[in-house]
């Protein structure tokens, strides 16, 4: 009995000096957590959150999402390459391992690349031809079980990569690397070839990296940072690359990544100094009180992403197979009233599919931009809105979406429209709206971000009806239209301004003429930076800023 | 006592098949897809096939369900996660210290406090103490933790200073890329989850120790005791302690148990990256290895804790001793 009464008395005592002395600790910590005032632009530990999420996957061969994406582009060493720049600049390719663009064949079938000397990974092993040969082989091989280049068919890109693919060959026929000369023999002509380089997967990987199908969570790089350490769930460390002597920036000494914050809380951590950074972005509700964006000295910063918003209209079946039905719908739907209920700083409206940075965009107006226009809405629909059958709105069942829907039913109702809300939730919502036969008419949940900064990426790999498979589609309005099809492949086969100019049209011509889906506006990133967090530069392409370049020095 | 424990294995072992298996049914049932947001946006039928092939969701679900449980029992493995293709294995070992760190932890606060408070309220009932302490367990039981621990995040954290706002170090260093470790550490940035997660179970025994007192103080062996001249303290440590705290034995084992399994709310808040803080990403991904290995874990741990409850209890209560 008296054993019980001494475990009693010192569970207490046990607890209360944790109490204390975890307090009293707390007193010191938080002492040396204030942030410092120094400006220097070198040094620090940078100190990242990711709210509700963590990368997937860090291995170049196995990542996709943005997140990953933003974080490999500090670690990675590419042929070719965005610069630390903002805005427009920002989205212009240079050669980075590369000394210059590359040679083109006369067929347009063969690309050369000569790399710089003297590069390094962060082992001390130098960068070779064979360090891209590797990585396109790490993407495409079928002892890593990445899906993803596959996805984009780069198997049938290069010459041999198929035969790769299907495990038939060792090697990528098409590749060859000698020393620093590294050649790429295309099965045919592809303009879009030097764009598909920028894409983290091709990164330089030492020759020797493995296959393995769990990804890597560390590994030699030869960019300004490596991965030193990583704990799934936990923690992401990088660290400068001693052996880096290029000319991107490095600035902190190392970047932490920390996953899974709450978003309220991240914001909490950032505004106290704990944290410098949420790259997942701010509470939207946050973001009226943060005052004004981007001003000198502010710590609140918006910047435009890629992403196109837009609402994809069932092109497959009545209502929407009919073009004015769709184009009713265009003018009826509040642009701005979707963008409000996202919160402030949520994006800029538009209507058209490309967006600002992408070679060919030519900012136009053809549908209601300020507002919904009814009158205008039932004149272009006509008659043939009240003999329509129920608009099938579609949607998930989060409360953001529920509002967003009830807004847009509420338009198409003010139309003459007659509307069904479908909530479901987002684990089937796009399993719905990716199957072909769907029973949707309009899917309210839908936007496309770059994968490269090409208008192919969007216009072709949005709206190539003869790309429709069964079910996963991206073209979620099922469009499907011979005479575009052959307007886009005419773009696809032009380079430069040509190009650019095609597609500017292609933009116009798909929304003017055809109208398959509703876009909305172009979304924003809202991020708040702790007070030390200096030398901001946003890129649109990641939606993140650049982190090497930040500096808390 | 042998031919009870063998018993209780068996329990086990077949409540454990009757877990995993609503486990496997209810994702059988559910209409996702983890083999099409594996392979990608854009992926065609055949790449979702290879995905889908790559990762056994080709085979039937009673085939899956066998390799599962042929990894587990010949190779000890759950598996490995559809989302991140880290071993199922490896994640919940360094999730559940995290979640023991805060269960164990705040078990310690909510036991100091709710036994000491329950016994003095049973024995001064209306009391100011009392009236005192049944208004702490009316908002102890009210308050959802989310709120509790966003305040405690609020004010502590970020107005005062205190504590961290979030975040988790480990109790022992050295652990790779750890940005803080060690027990003064570890213990300072689990204070407010610790008092988040034990308000509600400190108001819930405060209650159930202050009834169970009060009910052994009313039974015949009590008043004989005092008849026959023993001390307060002995009465009250012999007679009515040692009684009523056998349902407090059996809740917090039970307790002990399902909250090993996942906090979820607390984790949550304050980005502990414990088993559910696991679970709720793995459930938002159509994870289903991690899920299963989630509810493995869980399985185990209550039937774990439910045996040592059923063991300490004949050792408390000479009356229900198995043999």
């Amino acid at each position: 009995m008296r054993r019980k009464q001494l475990l009693s008395l010192f569970m207490l005592v046990v607890g209360v000096a944790l109490l204390v002395a975890a307090m009293a600790v707390g007193g010191a910590s938080s002492a040396t957590k204030k942030p410092g005032s120094a400006e220097a632009l070198k040094g620090g530990t940078l100190k990242l959150n990711e709210n509700s999420e963590d990368f997937d996957y860090v291995d170049p061969g196995l990542a996709y999402r943005t997140d990953d994406w933003s974080m490999l582009y500090t670690v990675n060493l590419m042929l070719v390459n965005f610069p630390e720049k903002a805005g427009a600049a920002g989205s212009q390719l240079y050669p980075e391992a590369a000394t210059s663009f590359p040679t083109v064949s006369k067929d347009g079938k063969t690309y050369t690349f000569h790399l710089r000397p003297g590069l390094k990974f962060s082992n001390g092993q130098p960068v070779t031809a064979a360090a891209y040969q590797r990585a396109w082989e790490r993407n495409l091989s079928p002892k890593m079980g990445s899906p993803l280049g596959v996805n984009d068919q780069f198997q049938n890109v290069i010459v041999g990569a198929d035969a790769f693919l299907n495990g038939k060959a060792q090697h990528i026929s098409g590749i060859s690397a000698k020393g620093l000369t590294l050649t790429f023999h295309l099965t045919k002509p592809n303009p879009t070839f030097v764009s598909y380089l920028s894409m983290q997967w091709f990164g330089a990987i030492p020759p020797s990296t493995p296959y393995t199908t769990h990804g890597l969570n560390t590994f030699a790089s030869a960019g300004p940072y490596y991965i030193a350490s990583r704990t799934p769930g936990r923690s992401t460390v990088l660290k400068r690359n001693p052996y880096y002597k290029g000319s991107r920036p490095a600035n902190p000494d190392e970047i932490v990544f920390t996953p899974n914050v709450d978003v309220d809380q991240s914001l909490l951590q950032v505004k106290s100094g704990q944290s410098d950074l949420d790259i997942g972005g701010i509470p939207p509700t946050a973001a009226a009180t943060l005052g004004t964006p981007n001003a000198a000295g502010s710590q609140f910063k918006v910047g435009p992403t890629s992403c196109i918003n837009y609402m994809a209209m069932n092109t497959a079946k009545a209502p929407f197979n009919n073009v004015s039905l769709r184009k009713a719908v265009n003018w009826a739907i509040d642009r701005p009233a979707q963008l409000r209920l996202l919160g402030k700083y949520a994006g800029k409206r538009s209507d058209q599919i490309l967006v600002p940075g992408i070679p060919g965009y030519k900012p136009f107006n053809i549908y209601a931009i300020s507002g919904a226009d009814v009158a205008k809405a039932k004149s272009v629909g006509g008659s043939a809105i009240a003999s329509a059958p129920s608009v099938n709105v579609i949607h998930t069942n989060t409360a953001s979406s529920t509002n967003r829907a009830q807004v847009v039913e509420f338009n198409l109702k003010q139309a003459g429209f007659k509307v069904t809300d479908n909530p479901v939730p987002g684990t089937t919502y796009y399993q719905n709206i990716q199957t072909k036969g769907t029973s949707y008419d309009l899917a309210m949940n839908g936007g496309w971000c770059a994968d490269y900064f090409d208008p192919f990426d969007y216009i072709n790999v949005l709206f190539d009806g003869r790309t429709i498979q069964q079910t996963n589609n991206v073209d979620w309005s099922f469009f499907n239209n011979a005479k575009f099809d052959k307007d886009m492949d005419a773009a696809a086969s032009k380079s430069g301004a040509a190009r650019a100019a095609a597609y500017g049209k292609l933009d116009q011509e798909l929304m003017a003429d055809y109208a398959p889906v509703v876009p909305y506006f172009i979304s924003n990133d809202r991020f708040y930076v702790s007070k030390r967090v200096k030398n901001w530069i946003y890129s649109s392409y990641f939606g993140e800023p650049y982190y090497n370049a930040l500096s808390v020095g | 006592m042998t031919q009870f424990l063998i018993r209780r294995i068996f329990w086990a072992i077949f409540l454990f098949f009757v877990a995993t298996i609503i486990t496997y049914l209810i994702f059988w049932v559910i209409p996702a897809d983890p083999a099409k947001l594996a392979a990608g946006r854009g992926a065609t039928m055949q790449d979702v096939a290879r995905v889908r092939h790559f990762l056994h969701l080709d085979e039937p679900i009673w085939e899956q369900y066998g390799r599962f449980v042929w990894n587990l029992i010949r190779h000890g493995s759950l598996g490995r996660s559809f989302v991140n293709r880290q071993s199922v294995d490896y994640t919940i070992g360094q999730d559940a210290p995290v979640t023991a760190s805060l269960v164990f932890g705040a078990a310690v606060f909510w036991l100091s406090l709710s036994i000491p408070i329950g016994i003095l309220s049973a024995l001064r009932p209306r009391s100011v103490l009392d009236r005192v302490s049944m208004t702490f367990v009316l908002i102890g039981i009210s308050a959802h933790p989310v709120w509790i621990g966003l305040i405690l995040s609020y004010f502590v954290g970020y107005r005062l200073h205190l504590t961290p706002i979030s975040g988790y170090c480990n109790f022992f260093p050295g652990t790779a890329g750890a940005q803080c470790e060690g027990p003064v550490q570890w213990a300072y940035h689990m204070i407010l989850p610790w008092i988040t997660f034990m308000v509600l179970f400190t108001a819930l025994y405060v209650r159930l120790v202050r009834a169970n007192v009060m009910e052994t103080m009313s039974e015949d062996y009590v008043r004989t005791a005092r008849a026959k001249g023993a001390s307060q303290s002995r009465v009250m440590v012999q007679h009515v302690l040692r009684n009523s705290m056998l349902p407090v034995v059996t809740i917090l084992g039970m307790d002990l148990g399902l909250a090993l399994g996942g906090a979820i709310f607390t984790e949550g808040i304050f980005n502990l990256p414990g088993l559910g803080h696991e679970i709720i990403n793995a459930y938002n991904n159509d994870d289903l290895p991690v899920i299963t290995g989630v509810i493995v874990f869980s399985t185990i741990c209550v039937i774990t804790f439910n045996l040592i409850v059923d063991i300490a209890y004949g050792f408390l209560d000479p009356r229900i001793r198995p043999s």
